[in-house]
């Protein structure tokens, strides 16, 4: 290879670093749709989840870039129109296109079900710990983790876990295939070299068919004898364990903005606070080396949802979860020096008293005030921009498709579905109640006609129509400059944009009043149309 | 895509083509140039540190074991100091509902205990139980105050109990709460000269007529029986629900045969849980009673005794012994976080010599707050601050009593 000089490569990087810092504020293929294809990946480094340190870390140190007073940190990884684009963290869906209720039930997949024409092998067991279960492979070699519902609490956690998985996966986040198992005990074998640690010993040795007894004898058994478990399908490609809210992989050419600034991770509050998902940490996520087209690259997905709704996995959820992280200082020092005679919402509300739904209700809820069980850098980092975006995708979800969602847990108590059903619903109506009006909720900005139309995302919750006030001003992409059209100050295309020459951009600043909040909307003349290429919000 | 994001793309293909360093090269100096401060590998001291305690390797060992060896903490007898010493598991895959387990612990006032252990818990579908342990103790500075609700905090005295015991226990669980069974044993008492410097020795206060029994040696056999009804939750430092508990013994003296009486113990248990389990008011009523033939007398070491950290807070421990004993206890448990529960707590009990004396009359009383410090349901860690007529006494305990 030739080798050339330093000295003549700075120039032109510093060259190239200012030709798109110049070539102005759009592109003409904004706004984007989905991010360059990804550099292939060669060796990466597997990191160990790390559960007790991250719940250490993110208790007592900040972690990661933290938006705050003096500066803020917009959200990453976003299109020109605000929205997140497609890659190897999201893929939007049914806030996009509105999926059917079969694919919202179907969810990442329905067809790989742990097949029952020969027992399932034991590739490995947990004889030990609060959550009993195995690995198993099926007579079609597929491999599963296998998740059994405990004897307190027949069908929450496993139930609670393929729901977690369908929701997530139409929001648009990548999870595994979830399915709900029953089997008797001769579905499980144990193939001649399994073997490991038993009963938590160092020790090592073969497994027997007494220690799936074992492991069985602490989990749920309906009266014609079948378990009950929940059969996650292992994630194509090689793991590499766990990604973090904060930071990026240092081995990962593709990795490139701070998770903690990714809007996605920012929004997931949001949807973690409707769906109750407490636990969610670094430890319940998974980065899997997966090849498409020929290029290796790091795909990035939630896992284990058993500690979402009203499950924590192995108990129910405490009515504090999702009101208080594990350890918090603020309402710590009120219960010490109340003696506890205050008395939170949470703990003077009903829930259900149904050992399959667990604890989760709707009346006590407060979207902005939901806490996970520690602090999670991303969520902290959210800005209302974030907020909005993550509220446009929990509006998406109707009536019926959370009750079909729901429906997927296979409660044999019809009266599990109802309470869940109207406890997400609740929930979604207060997140959209609290959250929707973090910004100007204006959305799906289009031309129609000679006028920019738009969607009025807060009008169902409104009494009488927004007032809003529109100023229009010619867009330099280049420098950034606006020249105000003080004549156009309607919806009505100005007539300076309608003659303007292709490759000229305006923008439209909406705002309600005299509040600061407005959306700030660029439209730009390309092949002869006008084009709605970019959406800032301010509050 | 945003507007800096796209630089170091720029770069890395830019470069790649150039020639002049490598994709790979190209790639860190643009991660680097873009997220200098943000790397997943660099956790910080903290979780590493966390995470390296953590780790199989050295946690593991200690708590769960090594070829089936582990360090055993805690549980002797109050005033002994913090006990440590190994203890040995079988970790048999043949018989893995065969418990064996074995342990020696030490303390630095020389307090021994050495034990072993062979349990079948859980026999018939769960329906039957046994357990066989044998013990040797060696306690040698056991506080005695004398006999009598009336003893004086200034008498304290100390004395050695040497015993060595064989304890079998099988039963039946008939119903889903309910457990009953048969005990019997063999336990040789041997009580000597106490070795607390601080404090004269109890056999040169108190004579065989106050503590009958410091005078001698004895041998005992017990056969008895229990019956328990528990319908707390299964898992965990109770929250809701019952427990009430029954017990027989005899203890027959083989030495001298004045030692031999009987024995009741009456334990009722009842957990009150309010606002989501968030607020709790537990009540405990615990009685022992005993009774002996005409000439005959309760060995001053198997009396049942009030004070301390599990009965009567703000005294001492072994504060009283007599022939009988009644303990009443309320506490209000209130959580401030989900691993930190409060209490205030109020004990009231007697000790008292003649089973007509079985009344709500002349109770001592003892009052205090606490906090306990709970993983998963199971209380871990204890401090009591208990108080009384005598003063006050911080208890630290690895384990909830009730």
């Amino acid at each position: 290879m030739v080798k050339i000089p330093r000295l003549l490569l700075a120039p032109v990087a510093a060259a190239l670093i200012a030709w798109p810092l110049c070539a102005g504020k759009f592109q003409d293929t904004d706004p984007a749709e989905t991010q360059p294809p990804p550099i292939s990946v060669s060796k990466l480094r597997s990191v160990s989840p790390g559960e007790f340190g991250d719940f250490l870390s993110h208790t007592f140190c900040k972690q990661g870039e933290r938006n705050s007073k003096s500066k803020v940190y917009p959200a990453q990884g976003v299109n020109t129109l605000g929205e997140v684009i497609d890659s190897a963290w999201f893929k939007d869906r049914h806030a996009k296109r509105r999926m059917t209720l079969e694919e919202l039930a179907r969810g990442p997949g329905n067809s790989k079900a742990p097949s029952k024409d020969r027992p399932w092998m034991v590739t490995s067991a947990k004889t030990e710990g609060i959550t009993p279960g195995f690995q198993i492979k099926d007579s079609a070699g597929r491999k599963y983790i296998l998740k059994l519902d405990l004897k307190q609490w027949p069908e929450m956690a496993s139930a609670a876990d393929v729901i977690g998985s369908k929701f997530f996966h139409a929001l648009g986040y990548h999870v595994p295939e979830n399915y709900i198992v029953t089997f008797d005990r001769a579905q499980l074998a144990l193939p001649g070299n399994a073997g490991g640690s038993v009963n938590g010993s160092a020790k090592k040795r073969p497994w027997r068919e007494k220690d799936i007894d074992t492991i069985l004898a602490r989990a749920y058994k309906s009266g014609d004898g079948q378990y009950r478990a929940l059969a996650s399908l292992y994630l194509d490609g090689e793991p590499l364990g766990p990604f973090s809210y904060h930071g990026v992989r240092s081995d990962d050419p593709n990795d490139k903005i701070p998770h903690e600034h990714r809007r996605e991770l920012r929004g997931l509050y949001v949807i973690a606070a409707w769906l109750n998902h407490t636990d969610c940490k670094g430890g319940n996520t998974l980065d899997m080396v997966v090849e498409e087209g020929g290029v290796r690259y790091v795909k990035h997905h939630l896992i284990d949802f058993g500690a979402t709704l009203g499950s924590a996995s192995f108990e129910t959820k405490s009515a504090r979860q999702g009101h208080e992280y594990l350890l918090d200082a603020k309402p710590s020092a009120i219960q010490f020096f109340t003696f506890g005679f205050y008395v939170p919402k949470w703990a003077r509300v009903e829930y259900s008293d149904l050992p399959s739904v667990g604890k989760i209700e709707a009346e006590a809820f407060e979207p902005d005030q939901w806490k996970g069980n520690f602090p999670n850098p991303a969520f902290l980092n959210r800005l209302p921009d974030d907020i909005f975006w993550a509220t446009t995708r929990v509006m998406a979800f109707r009536d019926e498709d959370i009750r079909t969602i729901v429906t997927t847990g296979q409660y044999s108590d019809p009266k599990a579905v109802e309470w869940l059903v109207r406890t997400l619903i609740a929930r979604r109506d207060k997140i959209v109640e609290t959250f929707l009006e973090a910004v100007l909720p204006l959305d799906n900005f289009r031309v129609s006609g000679n006028r920019l139309e738009f969607d009025d995302l807060g009008k169902k919750q409104r009494q009488t129509p927004r007032t809003l006030s529109v100023q229009w001003s010619q867009f330099e992409n280049g420098s950034g400059r606006t020249t105000a059209l003080p004549a156009a100050a309607a919806f009505q295309i100005p007539n300076d944009l309608a003659t303007a020459a292709n490759g000229s951009y305006f923008s439209a600043r909406i705002a309600e009043g005299n509040s600061p909040k407005a959306a700030l909307v660029y439209l730009a003349k390309r092949r002869g149309r006008i084009e709605v290429v970019g959406i800032e919000r301010k509050w | 895509m945003d507007r800096l994001s796209r630089v170091p793309f720029t770069l890395l293909f830019t470069a790649a083509l150039l020639g002049q360093t490598s994709i790979g090269d190209a790639v860190e100096a643009s991660r680097r140039s873009r997220a200098p401060k943000f790397d997943f590998d660099e956790a910080p001291y903290i979780e590493r540190g966390a995470a390296r305690i953590a780790e199989p390797g050295i946690i593991a060992p200690v708590t769960k074991g090594l070829h089936g060896f582990r360090l055993k903490m805690g549980s002797m007898v109050l005033t002994s100091g913090f006990a440590l010493g190994p203890e040995f598991l079988t970790g048999s895959p043949r018989f893995e509902r065969i418990l064996f387990r074995t342990s020696a612990r030490f303390s630095a006032p020389g307090y021994q205990l050495y034990d072993a252990e062979f349990a079948l818990p859980s026999l018939a579908g769960d329906r039957l139980f046994f357990n066989a342990l044998a013990a040797h103790r060696n306690y040698p500075r056991l506080p005695y105050f004398g006999p009598g609700p009336d003893s004086s905090a200034n008498n304290r005295t100390s004395y050695r109990l040497e015993n060595t015991s064989l304890d079998l226990t099988a039963g039946v669980r008939p119903f889903r709460h309910m457990r009953l069974g048969a005990t019997s044993g063999v336990e040789m008492v041997n009580v000597g000269r106490g070795r607390d410097s601080r404090f004269r020795s109890t056999e040169q206060l108190f004579g065989p007529r106050s503590a009958p029994g410091v005078d001698h040696q004895s041998d005992f056999l017990t056969a008895g029986g229990f019956l328990e009804y528990d319908y707390t939750e299964s898992e965990g430092t109770p929250r809701r629900g019952g427990n009430y508990s029954l017990r027989f013994t005899n203890y027959v003296d083989q030495t001298l045969g004045t030692g031999s009486f009987r024995r009741v113990d009456v334990d009722l248990r009842q957990y009150l849980p309010f606002f989501q389990k968030q607020r709790m008011i537990a009540l405990r009523a615990y009685s022992v009673l005993t009774d002996t033939s005409s000439r005959k007398a309760v060995p001053f070491y198997l009396q049942p005794s009030l004070g301390g950290p599990e009965a009567m807070r703000g005294f001492h421990a072994f504060r009283f012994y007599d022939n009988n004993l009644l303990l009443l206890t309320a506490e209000y448990r209130w959580k401030v976080s989900s691993g930190v529960e409060l209490a205030f707590f109020g004990d009231g009990g007697k000790v008292f010599p003649r089973r007509r004396d079985f009344n709500l009359r002349n109770l001592e009383g003892s009052y205090g707050a606490g906090v306990r410090f709970n993983i998963r349901r199971e209380v871990f860690l204890r401090l009591d601050f208990g108080c009384s007529h005598e003063g006050c006494n911080l208890w630290l305990r690895f384990h909830d009593f009730f």
